[in-house]
């Protein structure tokens, strides 16, 4: 029953760019490649659904926190690095990064954020002498 | 004889102080992920990819280089003392090595892992030395016919040896081989999948996927189990050597150890993991007492160790021959070389001896680097055993982020990578390996350029793939991998060969 999900959404996503190919592809190439992912997804959707589904039996439960919070802490990093530098953009990230992490304790998270700011600015604006915004308008 | 003056310059070069260093810092960062549970080579390398556009390009490959088989030997201790797997390569060398530290014999089976590492790196870099000048000659008669049928072989066998579900891995390899397709098209100037956005243009870039599969989708999977307790053994460590018993019986394994590693290593798909898990699976069959393997059997380290050393190093081989990697990492090296403007390819040994043989030498040094890393060392590797996943995650997210964003200075390939960290996950949760993946997706831009000309040279006929030989002759060698895996007794030997790792 898991597996079955899962495949099905591992055909949604291999749906899409095959919808998307034959308006847009250049050339036969791409195409050819998607209809073979599009036979291959097919394949395993099937022998998804006829398996028992112990394969996900030991996965462990879904949080939203990890999930969610850790893609975000980076895009957070994204949008603010041009404009806030990488002091606030780091520290920032860190944070969030820290919070998706039911075992993260306060202090050590607080304390990994300042040395890793200071650690990246040693390394790539100290030593590599990089070009990267380190305050914000800076 | 050619091969001490290619050694010559090699050791010329990676003996300058600075290279000295890179390998060193390979080394170290390389034990260092080795040693740590949670991080492995693969996301490592991808993370420090970026750096490396600043360095030399020699002195980047020697640094990764370090780290890809510095992370063979860090396993090993993580594996012995405190009985969890640094690294998947090391897996096997839980059974026994954990059995001996318990029996009070931590010391000879960190030394045997070393030592036998040792002499099988020094064994496979004088092969990939004498391997690799005729393999680069043949490469370099090859057309783009036998080019596109290479990179067909080359990506089947990657799926064959890869673990899981073939069909599963032949569509990674696939979805990989779109991605690369994404952004300008080369030939006709057109646009594809880029969804209207000026974002993809330029197409997928290499860092951002790398990163995000592998060290965010990583970290994801990492926080979603819960940490487990760790008991190091750390009593005994001061006697380091080990018997002449130990000895008399660790030789042997360390031979075919090595031996099964090297070659294991060449074949695409293969590399550390598989060879180490061969290796066990030989010494095992072929002893004259099975029942003592699970019980702190000296073999069960030393062929291991030996064998995912030897078959780390000569994966290097079709990478530096032929420009076609067999496994992630090698994946990776491509794409520090390419950002560097360097095409891997039989001429790079050639055009760039320097590099070429500077590469090699250094993985030698690297590797004597190591032991002296590992023996007397050994207690403070022991203390980062002691740091918790919840502090190391966020430096990993540190420098995925930074990283990144240093390639380009681009904030919107940060975007991408959390994109893909989420696919990353899904395709882990999924049971989907990304590393066919990544393969497909270096490979992919180079197998539609060689496709094309090869069109072009037979005005759109498809049978000159057939009707030259050696294309031919590759193409064969593709399809009867693939029956060979569909045939029902091999499938069964093959999920036998994996199941231990499953345990």
């Amino acid at each position: 029953m898991f597996m079955g999900i899962a495949v099905l959404g591992l055909a949604v996503s291999w749906d899409y760019p095959i919808g998307t190919a034959v308006r847009m592809g250049t050339g036969y190439v791409p195409r050819l490649f998607l209809w073979i992912l599009f036979g291959l997804g097919l394949v395993v959707m099937v022998l998804g659904l006829q398996g028992s589904g112990e394969e996900g039996a030991d996965d462990p439960p879904l949080q939203w926190r990890p999930l969610v919070l850790i893609p975000a802490s980076q895009l957070l990093f994204a949008l603010t690095i041009d404009r806030l530098g990488i002091v606030i953009a780091g520290v920032l990230m860190i944070l969030v990064g820290g919070i998706a992490n039911r075992e993260s304790r306060w202090h050590e998270v607080v304390i990994s954020a300042v040395a890793l700011v200071f650690f990246v600015w040693v390394i790539f604006v100290w030593a590599l002498g990089l070009v990267i915004p380190v305050w914000p308008g800076g | 004889m050619e091969i001490f003056n290619h050694l010559a310059i090699g050791f010329s070069v990676a003996l300058t102080p600075a290279n000295l260093g890179f390998a060193l810092l390979g080394c170290l960062v390389g034990s260092l992920v080795g040693v740590l549970p949670g991080i492995g080579p693969v996301p490592t390398v991808a993370i420090l990819l970026p750096l490396t556009f600043y360095l030399d390009p020699v002195s980047g490959l020697i640094m990764l280089a370090g780290i890809f088989y510095g992370a063979q030997y860090g396993g090993s201790t993580t594996s012995i003392l405190v009985n969890m797997p640094g690294e998947t390569s090391a897996v096997v060398t839980c059974i026994d090595g954990h059995q001996m530290a318990r029996q009070g014999r931590a010391g000879p089976a960190l030394a045997v892992a070393a030592l036998g590492s040792l002499f099988a790196g020094t064994v496979s870099t004088a092969i990939i030395a004498a391997a690799a000048p005729p393999l680069a000659k043949v490469g370099l008669s090859f057309g783009a016919p036998e080019y596109f049928s290479l990179l067909v072989l080359g990506l089947i066998a990657a799926v064959v040896l890869a673990h899981g579900s073939v069909i599963k891995a032949v569509a990674m390899i696939i979805l990989g081989l779109v991605l690369g397709m994404v952004g300008t098209d080369g030939n006709t100037g057109g646009t594809r999948f880029t969804f209207g956005t000026t974002m993809l243009i330029d197409g997928i870039g290499f860092v951002p996927l790398a990163i995000g599969v592998f060290g965010i989708g990583e970290v994801i999977a990492n926080l979603l189990q819960p940490e487990r307790g760790r008991i190091v053994i750390t009593q005994n460590l001061r006697d380091l050597w080990p018997s002449r018993e130990d000895f008399r019986r660790a030789w042997p394994a360390v031979l075919r150890g090595t031996a099964l590693g090297s070659l294991l290593g060449i074949l695409p798909g293969g590399g550390a993991t598989l060879s180490s898990f061969a290796a066990y699976a030989l010494e095992k069959k072929s002893a004259k007492d099975p029942s003592r393997f699970g019980k702190g059997a000296i073999e069960g380290v030393a062929a291991p160790e030996s064998a995912n050393n030897a078959g780390a190093q000569t994966s290097f081989i079709p990478m530096l021959t032929l420009g076609i990697p067999g496994n992630a990492v090698m994946a990776l090296m491509v794409g520090a070389l390419t950002i560097h403007g360097i095409q891997p390819g039989p001429q790079v040994m050639n055009e760039r001896p320097t590099l070429f043989w500077g590469l090699i030498a250094s993985m030698w040094i690297g590797n004597l680097m190591l032991v002296i890393i590992n023996l007397p060392m050994i207690g403070l590797w022991v203390q980062l055993l002691r740091v918790p996943y919840r502090l190391l995650y966020l430096g990993i997210l540190m420098f995925c982020a930074i990283g990144v964003y240093t390639t380009n200075n681009n904030p919107n390939e940060v975007l991408m990578t959390a994109v893909f960290g989420v696919m990353g996950y899904v395709f882990i949760r999924l049971r989907c390996e990304p590393a066919p993946m990544l393969l497909g997706f270096v490979l992919g831009p180079l197998m539609e350029e060689n496709l094309r000309r090869a069109m072009r040279i037979s005005s759109g006929d498809p049978m000159i793939f057939v009707e030259r030989p050696i294309s031919l002759g590759l193409l064969i060698a593709a399809v009867a991998l693939l029956l060979l895996v569909a045939l029902p007794a091999i499938r069964s030997k093959r999920e036998e060969a994996f199941q231990e790792e499953a345990l």
